[in-house]
């Protein structure tokens, strides 16, 4: 059995399939490619995880739901058909709608248990406020309705164009404004009533 | 402060907090990449594997009766029968005068009578 994690593996797919598209790579891991492989979970992996821990703001929610989405992606691979969408849109998708599907079956109360990675080179003290800081920004998404904070999530941070956000969660470009538009007020107003304890008035 | 100046200052703090959520973007763990190649690999491979070939009519007919195991005890059960055929315990009746009766020169023999006319038609 032909071992996709093997250093050696890496080496020999790195030369060609870093050039190719998305949906390149993913009908070539279709036909029997194991490097492609590597390369679409380089590119893509990331972007799940991501958009995962901000929607869940728990790590190990996250890891499972980029390993399920990516999954579905492989299972998926021999009926993509290649020029209707971008395989990346298809993923967001599919993560958002299994984060959708996680907060359903958890409990309110665990939406905020939030570890972040933490910088090094920091003080003690700056650190504890930049963690404050991550996390009131994590609190407030989570307070947000489910199509706002995805709307923001993939703007704000992901940094998506609109009309690819509106592909993503199948509306129209003007309702992404819109939920972004209000996903941004509403944190805003949110974010004011901590405003304190954020130690802007310092910096 | 008025409102308008004070939700500005919220927008700034706020494009703030997204310029460093971008910055701290959680990087792909080792460990949940080789999750993730290891469920390409199971993929890749099953898709590999050729077709299963079409089932000869003696599989499917063994396979009708229950497989080789139902197979074995029907073998079992004939062979006691034919057993019990060829040789029967005692207090059995001998199936073969049951199937085929004594010939009628055997039954006047064994009454005792005088059969010397028969050898003197003769």
């Amino acid at each position: 059995m032909e071992d996709l994690t093997s250093p050696l593996h890496e080496i020999r797919g790195a030369s060609c399939a870093a050039d190719m598209s998305d949906d390149v790579l993913l009908r070539q891991f279709a036909n029997g490619d194991a490097a492609a492989a590597r390369e679409l979970t380089d590119r893509l992996a990331p972007r799940c995880l991501s958009v995962a821990m901000r929607m869940l703001g728990n790590r190990a929610e996250a890891e499972d739901v980029t390993q399920d989405a990516m999954m579905r992606l492989w299972q998926m691979a021999p009926n993509w058909v290649s020029g209707q969408a971008k395989v990346s849109t298809w993923l967001y998708r599919v993560t958002l709608n299994l984060c959708v599907d996680v907060q359903r079956k958890k409990r309110p109360d665990r939406l905020d248990d939030v570890p972040e990675p933490e910088d090094g080179d920091l003080s003690a003290a700056e650190r504890l406020q930049d963690a404050a800081r991550k996390d009131a920004l994590q609190a407030a998404l989570s307070q947000l309705p489910d199509r706002q904070r995805q709307a923001v999530i993939l703007r704000h941070i992901e940094e998506l164009p609109n009309p690819e956000i509106a592909g993503i969660m199948g509306v129209s470009t003007e309702a992404v404004e819109s939920l972004t538009a209000r996903g941004k007020r509403a944190l805003a107003a949110i974010l004011a009533g901590r405003q304190d304890e954020l130690g802007y008035e310092d910096g | 402060m008025n409102w308008g100046t004070k939700m500005a200052e919220n927008d700034m703090e706020l494009d703030q907090l997204f310029a460093q959520a971008r910055q701290t973007r959680p990087e792909l763990p080792d460990d949940l990449s080789v999750r993730i190649l290891t469920d390409a690999e199971a993929v890749r491979l099953d898709r590999l594997k050729p077709a299963a070939p079409p089932r000869s009519v003696w599989a499917r007919i063994l396979d009708g009766i229950g497989g080789w195991q139902s197979m074995s005890g029907l073998v079992a059960a004939s062979a006691a029968g034919v057993w019990i055929g060829v040789s029967a315990p005692d207090f059995l009746p001998d199936p073969a005068t049951i199937i085929y009766p004594q010939e009628t020169s055997f039954v006047v023999a064994d009454l005792g009578l005088d059969t010397t006319f028969l050898e003197d038609a003769e």
